[in-house]
């Protein structure tokens, strides 16, 4: 079955369109990136998903069903969301014993699930002495205490240091891929999930942009080639059928045309090109491509 | 349920509202007997004693009365709801029981057991106290005479119910510093003055602090006119009638909105 399922969703604030008509799913096993800007409508997603927010349209499903009609949520699905909060005057390891009694799990879930994201020190800590990055390590362990196979995460990294988000991308790895759970993380830093997803998700003003497995679409750059030349080469490709952009004054990108096909052309017209190369598209730029974040950049 | 009224309580005890709130309670019960205590017995401007005197029978039974802390258990169920909204906690709280019904109906369940809890505590506190002016005084303690049974049982049921009271305003006004100040005001301006007045009880006796006063069967001579209360057993009705009101309103207003 799949884990999670997205169709057709639309959701609106008054006049603003958070999501319309989004779907998409994530199977088990697998880490899906769900990436755009901010203001894309990441979070009014995931919160319909976890029942916080009612849908105007369309439905979005775990293991099948809505989550407000689980009878057992967080055994099911671990969530952490933008900006989770605590009370502030409450230790973290209460915090946790709180949900776990509330859920019925075992009483030594809290101190478990605190040791698996290294805060077992900080655990008789009151929250509110807590830095970002440790709030953000007892929001996952709150999403590990019923070991669920699904995990909904809005901006997990949100607040670690570069060692914790190092740490964060093996531990979403290692969820998916040994453990055997689906994992759908937002972000609007690519690099930050970049080495860690299978499949991406991209929505920019609600509105799904593209969708597909990592290797798809960073592919080949949607096979732009970039060209360096002092000669005025443009008219030449584009008679050859390429379509061509100055990116910036004597450099080119072209597309239609492969390297060496270009090679080719500017032997006949006897044009000198000081550099050739397929556009090495990291995730990054096929981002801002496709969220329009790139244009006037 | 259990298990949610359980982690409702556990939510209350795991921060320190609720022995500071105790710890003002004590103290404000202990002011009210030592006015109460210091004034036994002494004669009112016109000639009259103005309260009976330590070994008067009477006077236990006022003593035990002025345990109501009804006003900190209304507190401590506004802030168990509207607390939730403050921190941001609710969002967690819907996420372990999506079945948002469920987490009102396991806060009432709690505020019946912090109801009691308190209401225990300030039982017993006023009764070691008075007790002891009663013996010191001179005067002989019977616990089963002059009604105190029945007022004990009053205040257990007032300040359980004030609770319910505030987890209902609270799941209904949700902003917690609205709610207290609409809380209090309510309870100590609107209430005191409708249901003072024999000739307002008309109208008073059917709100909230009428209906307690009507459960305690305080019914002292406070030289307006006959008082004009409903019985008991109709007092722990409005008070009950009040609480599921709010929380069924409740229901259907604030648990149905986002959560953003
Ligand atoms: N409660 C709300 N009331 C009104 N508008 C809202 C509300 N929540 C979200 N929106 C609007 O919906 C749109 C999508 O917001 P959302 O929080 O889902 O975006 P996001 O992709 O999570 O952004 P970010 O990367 O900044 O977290 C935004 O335009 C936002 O202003
Ligand atoms: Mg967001």
């Amino acid at each position: 079955m799949t884990a999670i399922e997205i169709r057709n969703l639309s959701k609106s604030f008054g006049a603003v369109r958070a999501v319309d008509d989004v779907s998409f799913t994530v199977e088990a096993g697998t880490v899906t990136g769900y990436l755009g800007p901010n203001g894309a409508g990441k979070t009014t997603t995931l919160r319909s998903l976890l029942g916080l927010v009612t849908p105007d349209s369309g439905e979005a499903l775990v293991n099948g069903r809505r989550y407000a009609g689980l009878d057992h949520p967080l055994n099911e699905v671990g969530a952490v969301l933008e900006a989770t909060s605590f009370h502030p005057g409450r230790t973290a390891r209460d915090h946790l014993r709180i949900m776990t009694t509330a859920a019925g799990l075992p009483a030594s879930r809290p101190d478990e699930a605190l040791e698996q994201v290294g805060l077992a020190d900080a655990a008789r800590k009151r929250v509110g002495g807590f830095s970002l990055g440790m709030r953000q390590r007892l929001a996952l362990a709150g999403a590990l205490l019923g070991q669920p196979k699904i995990f909904i995460l809005d901006e997990p990294a949100n607040g670690l240091d570069p060692a914790g988000i190092q740490w964060l991308r093996g531990f979403l790895r290692h969820l998916a891929h040994d453990t055997g759970a689906a994992v759908l993380v937002s972000s609007h830093v690519l690099a930050e999930v970049e080495q860690t997803v299978d499949n991406v998700v991209i929505i920019a003003k609600g509105r799904l942009v593209r969708q597909g497995s990592l290797a798809e679409l960073t592919g080949n750059g949607g096979g732009a080639v970039r060209v360096k030349t002092k000669d005025d080469f443009a008219p030449a490709l584009r008679a050859a059928g390429a379509e061509v952009e100055e990116v910036e004054p004597g450099v080119l990108k072209v597309r239609g045309l492969d390297a060496e096909e270009i090679g080719r052309l500017a032997l006949d017209q006897r044009v000198l090109l000081t550099e050739v190369a397929h556009e090495r598209s990291d995730l990054q730029s096929v981002f801002l491509e496709l969220t329009g974040e790139g244009a006037g950049a | 349920m259990t298990n949610l009224i359980r982690a409702e309580l556990q939510k209350l005890f795991t921060t320190r509202l609720w022995w500071a709130m105790a710890l003002v309670m004590l103290a404000l019960t202990s002011l009210g007997l030592v006015f109460l205590i210091t004034t036994a017995g002494a004669p009112a401007p016109n000639g009259q004693p103005a309260l009976p005197a330590l070994d008067d029978p009477a006077w236990l039974p006022l003593a035990l009365s002025n345990a109501n802390g009804n006003i900190f258990t209304m507190i401590l169920g506004i802030v168990l709801m509207t607390g939730e909204y403050r921190y941001q906690t609710i969002t967690g709280t819907f996420l372990t029981t999506p079945k948002r019904g469920r987490v009102i109906a396991a806060k009432l369940g709690a505020g019946v057991i912090i109801g009691a809890f308190f209401a225990v505590v300030s039982l017993l506190f006023t009764a070691v106290v008075a007790v002891t002016a009663v013996l010191i005084g001179g005067g002989a303690v019977d616990l089963t005479a002059n009604r105190i049974p029945q007022l004990a049982v009053g205040v257990l049921a007032t300040m359980i119910l004030y609770a319910l009271f505030g987890i209902g305003l609270g799941a209904l006004v949700r902003n917690q510093v609205a709610a207290l100040i609409g809380g209090i005001v309510w309870a100590f301006v609107i209430e005191s003055v409708l249901s003072s007045f024999p000739a307002l009880q008309t109208v008073g006796k059917w709100l909230p602090g009428g209906a307690a006063q009507a459960l305690m069967s305080i019914d002292f001579d406070t030289g307006l006119g006959e008082s004009n209360l409903l019985p008991a057993w109709g007092g722990a009705l409005v008070l009950i009638g009040y609480a599921l009101l709010f929380a069924v309103v409740a229901n259907l207003t604030t648990t149905r909105r986002d959560i953003t």
